[in-house]
């Protein structure tokens, strides 16, 4: 693929940009809201209040974008929204500890499962799920598997990051390749030489519930191995695993130093700071580079111009095995003001609302619904548009089983990271650490 | 003369309400009521939870459910589960390590700070910085020198030519033990040091200056007259550190949170992260409760295997 | 007692009698050592400070600029540390906690250890006994069933599930350490006001206190510091972020996402180490007596 210069029009394009269109945003968008708060069916309570916890956000535009919306839609309804901000993996300890002693924040924010691992504590939200779904051009499959326990909606997919390969075009090219490989065995190609004749890569090897639980079921799928199969039977202790945990060990010898320790902000640091050539995140390290790019900084700007981004390679298997994070917004039952949350999860999936914030988060959001394919985000930087279908692509928590209340605890144990993990640092034999994930995975499973 | 406090009768003046004086003069009383306020919160805060917690170890309670009880299974399963086997090795590993060299390095320190030498006190002041300082902040101090790309160390070994690349402090299953059992002596050593100072302060010069004029080494008279009088707060002390160390939580949680791939994993973590991250109480209740048996095994090897023969103590007076 | 077999030393190799030993001597065997050690003590408080100043471009950029100290130095970080976000009311908040849990537990220290060593009344030495076994229980076992029962009294997420339970770490220390100092008032005073005619309270507080304060002083610093170090029950009990002590919110606060701010993690470090290191220095003795009079006991 032809490697098109970023021009500077480019970089305003993107976040910093968005700063003059918050103003313009938020008049807009009240207009739209006043109108939109007549017609909802899903009137507040009055004097509701709302609190919404969420993940600490990754790209500064991301968030400014949010919080107009917010504002938008206190001023439509009256409802004041308070925004709590968590680190990532502290979501669900505190969602599960909200769910079990019936307080806290209404709305929760967070990854993968995360509702499913107390279904019956959750408001259930069927009715605006139908709602969006039938107004912008349906669900995409995963988001049906996410949102719906049994037959009912309990949380909205409100978005879903792209988990990608990041890398620097002239590093590659130093290694001798002009593009990333799109089969597994070119790519540990590739990785070879980075290590040998250029920077090397890195995948995260510690507890990265974002980065590092991708790369790892990536892998693990590639070669067919899972964790358990439809029927939600054990099965990770399997000749397939064994191969991909092989390959990633193979792999892991040509990584960067330190990675076992890496948790999601680690690779960020070390590709910024062009210790690293190659590495695995969302579109937030392009982001944050095009940001210091436009406070001037001579050396994001390098980066900006010499990073791309490409999907990972398709293993043995023989078809896309990519988990992008998923990003669902539940309300909790014990919610005083159910309308009022019902009314929140709508409105921000409404197009005057959702286009705009899509765009200020510069693709690090990707929509679960099809007519979001239509946004110009996905036009605007050619590096971009890569992220526009990860909703479509991915595979969903769970693999092959179900994405329920075992999937979420897996995930949170990290069972198949510490497995992968276990090999590629030496602590343990393929076969130990399949037997210990699939002591951990049955007693998850029974 | 009776001392009048011993008897519950003796001051009460004639004439006066002999029950209430009699009572507030009996010592059994008072002694509950004066006991009352430390032991309600003892019991309440402390007693009652540590009944609860071994209650809670053979039930399958999650987060908000009382679940039911269950026997031994939770017992049953960490008993096999390869993470807590290697929770419980390197919790052993790291308390005797880091006791041994804590022990060493704070008694050459004591030993240094007894000599004569000009700024003692200031010296003194400034070596119980680190132990001042909370726990969780001084980690995230460590935590940024032990960085894989950007450590002051391995930049410094760097620009001395000693090494090459550099060093993945927490990166690497061994180099994180080794690092967090620094970190963890780092900040163990001034508590020993003083409490041994102050321990050396007590040993009469007078004894050194006539093992001196009778030809000993140095070495004999560390050996001979330092340590067996040293040997009650040694043992006081170290057990404390032990103590301490066994049941260590922020340095770890701050630094590795158990990583690389469970390599510094205390039990202390462990039972955090099944309990509170993974919401299964009954299970994180059943790795704190086996702490116990190991704990108090520690102590004991720690009290008991560090006094010396007591008459030792009264050896040289004079 | 020693080994008499060694004929007499030159007089360079005596311990104990410092003006036998020379300077160039103590040079290596003291001074060096010790030099070193207190460099190594010391150390991450430099580079915990430097950080803290240091301009966020050259903080990973340790080629251009010599990591050891910096020529700009800035505010910058330690601004965004306590405007921009919650950092002052987290240093209240630890405050407020560790002030209240000390008075509570000195309150109960101060009547337990003067019941135990005067009052004597029947088991006081079992009691005594006892409350040193409560320090086999530290919090990093108890953390899972105290946290049920801070949820049934319904304190959970509030500062008081902290002051109720710190108490419990702060006891069995002060108690000792009060033990320790009441048993050198001399007894002949209470017996003095016990045949006046004074109540063990009266005794309490008008002989007994006033001439306990360096041992009160002690050990409140002391239990200052516990509380302030405390990170198991706090992380535990409380959620809310506005409600959070220091060590806990400095965790989080500084993480955006997928990037540290190790700037402001530092500068945060910093600023929550200071409170105690100012008490420190002003009390260092009371400190100091505090550590060596408990492990004398």
């Amino acid at each position: 693929m032809t490697h098109r210069k970023t021009t500077r029009r480019d970089v305003l394009k993107g976040g910093a940009a968005f700063a003059g269109a918050a103003a313009l945003q938020a008049s807009h968008l009240s207009l739209f809201a006043e109108a939109w708060a007549q017609s909802s069916p899903w009137k507040p309570e009055k004097g509701a209040k709302l609190q919404l916890l969420r993940w600490k956000r990754f790209v500064q535009s991301e968030e400014d974008g949010f919080m107009a919306l917010v504002a938008a839609f206190t001023k439509a309804t009256g409802v004041p929204v308070t925004v709590l901000n968590e680190s990532l993996d502290d979501v669900q300890p505190k969602a599960s500890v909200a769910a079990n002693t019936g307080q806290g924040p209404d709305l929760f924010w967070g990854l993968y499962s995360l509702p499913h691992l107390f279904p019956s504590k959750v408001l259930e939200v069927t009715d605006v799920a139908n709602y969006l779904g039938k107004k912008y051009g349906g669900w995409v499959a995963s988001a049906v598997v996410y949102g719906k326990s049994g037959n009912k909606w309990i949380d909205i997919p409100v978005g879903y990051n792209g988990n990608v390969i990041n890398y620097r075009q002239s590093m590659i090219e130093k290694a001798g390749f002009k593009e990333v490989p799109k089969d597994t065995a070119g790519f540990m190609e590739l990785m070879k030489a980075l290590k040998e004749k250029s920077q090397p890569g890195g995948f995260a090897l510690g507890r990265a519930s974002g980065d590092g639980n991708a790369w790892v079921h990536w892998c693990l799928w590639a070669f067919g191995g899972n964790l358990v199969d439809a029927k939600d039977k054990v099965i990770i202790n399997s000749p397939e695993t064994a191969k991909a945990l092989e390959y990633a060990k193979q792999m892991s010898a040509y990584f960067a130093p330190g990675t076992a320790a890496w948790n999601d902000a680690f690779n960020n640091k070390a590709f910024l700071t062009s210790e690293i050539s190659l590495t695995n995140n969302g579109v937030s390290i392009y982001a944050a580079a095009k940001a210091g790019a436009a406070k001037g900084d001579a050396k994001m700007k390098e980066i900006v111009d010499d990073m791309d981004h490409a999907l990972w390679p398709v293993g043995p298997v023989g078809k896309p095995t990519e988990f992008h994070i998923a990003y669902p917004m539940l309300a909790m039952r014990y919610t005083k003001v159910p309308q009022a949350a019902k009314a929140f999860l709508a409105f921000t999936m409404e197009a005057a609302n959702y286009n705009k914030w899509l765009e200020a988060a510069v693709a690090y959001i990707t929509h679960p619904l099809n007519a979001y394919d239509a946004n110009p985000v996905w036009t605007s930087d050619k590096k971009l548009t890569i992220v526009r279908d990860v909703a479509k692509r991915t595979l969903t928590a769970g693999g092959l089983g179900s994405v329920g209340e075992k999937a979420a605890s897996a995930l949170a144990d990290f069972v198949v990271l510490d497995m992968f993990a276990t090999v590629c640092t030496d602590r343990a034999s393929v076969k130990e650490a399949m037997a210990v994930a699939d002591r951990q995975a049955r007693r998850i499973y029974r | 003369m009776s001392n009048g406090a011993n008897t519950a009768t003796a001051a009460i003046a004639p004439g006066e309400r002999i029950t209430w004086r009699a009572l507030s003069m009996n010592r059994n009383w008072l002694g509950f009521w004066f006991m009352l306020p430390a032991a309600a919160f003892l019991i309440a805060f402390l007693v009652y939870p540590l009944g609860l917690g071994i209650w809670l170890s053979f039930t399958d309670a999650r987060i908000g459910t009382p679940g039911k009880f269950i026997g031994l299974e939770n017992y049953e399963w960490i008993i096999g589960d390869s993470k807590f086997q290697t929770a419980v090795f390197f919790t052993l590993l790291y308390t005797f390590v880091a006791s041994v060299f804590k022990f060493a390095v704070g008694l050459y320190l004591a030993l240094l700070l007894n000599q004569n030498m000009p700024f003692k006190a200031i010296v003194r002041a400034i070596i119980l910085i680190p132990f001042i300082v909370p726990t969780v902040l001084s980690a995230i101090a460590f935590w940024w020198i032990y960085d894989p790309q950007f450590s002051i160390i391995s930049w410094s070994l760097k620009q001395l030519g000693w090494i090459e690349g550099n060093i993945n402090f927490l990166g690497d299953p061994w180099n994180a033990r080794w690092a967090v059992i620094f970190a963890n002596v780092w900040r163990g050593v001034p508590f020993i040091a003083i409490s041994l100072l102050a321990g050396l302060q007590t040993v009469p010069p007078s004894l050194y200056e006539a093992a001196t004029l009778d030809g000993a080494t140095r070495w004999q008279m560390f050996l001979r007259i330092t340590y067996p009088l040293l040997t009650p707060i040694i043992a006081v002390v170290m057990t404390f550190s032990v103590l301490f160390t066994f049941t260590d939580f922020q340095l770890i949680k701050v630094l590795t949170n158990g990583g690389p791939a469970g390599a510094t994993e205390l039990m202390a973590t462990m039972s955090y992260n099944t309990a509170i991250l993974g919401s299964r109480i009954g299970e994180g209740a059943a790795v704190s409760t086996a702490m116990v048996p190991f704990l108090l095994a520690a102590i004991m090897v720690s009290w008991f295997g560090l006094q010396r023969r007591k008459w030792q103590q009264g050896e040289g007076d004079g | 007692m020693a080994d008499a077999t060694r004929a007499l030393p030159s007089g360079d190799q005596s311990e104990g009698m410092s003006y036998l030993s020379t300077l160039p001597q103590r040079l290596v065997t003291l001074y060096l050592p010790l030099a070193i050690i207190v460099v190594v003590l010391l150390f991450p408080f430099y580079w915990m400070t430097v950080t803290a100043v240091k301009p966020k471009e050259h903080l990973l950029d340790l080629d251009t600029h010599n990591p050891f100290w910096t020529v700009s130095p800035t505010l910058e970080h330690i601004n965004d540390l306590l405007f921009k976000t919650e950092y002052p009311l987290w240093l209240w908040n630890t405050m407020f906690i560790a002030v209240a849990a000390t008075i509570l537990s000195l309150i109960a220290s101060v009547f337990a250890a003067y019941a135990i060593t005067r009052i004597r009344y029947r088991g006081a030495q079992m009691a005594g006994g006892l409350i040193f076994l409560a320090y086999l229980v530290p919090p990093s076992i108890l953390f899972i069933p105290l946290s049920t029962v801070v949820f049934q009294y319904g304190l959970f997420d509030t500062p008081f599930a902290l002051i109720l339970t710190y108490p419990t770490i702060l006891i069995p220390f002060s108690t000792w350490l009060l033990m320790g100092y009441f048993k050198t008032i001399p007894y002949e005073l209470e017996e003095c006001a016990l045949i006046d005619g004074a109540t063990r309270w009266q005794i309490l507080v008008k002989i007994i206190l006033p001439l306990a304060i360096p041992g009160l002083i002690s050990a409140a610093i002391f239990s200052l510091t516990l509380c302030w170090n405390e990170f198991i029950y706090a992380l535990t009990f409380i959620n809310s972020t506005e409600k959070k002590t220091v060590p806990v919110a400095i965790l989080s606060a500084f993480t955006d996402g997928d990037q540290y701010r190790w700037g402001s993690l530092m500068a945060g470090a910093l600023v929550g180490s200071l409170p105690l290191v100012i008490l420190y220095a002003f009390f260092v003795e009371h400190y100091v007596s505090a550590m060596t009079g408990a492990v004398k006991e």
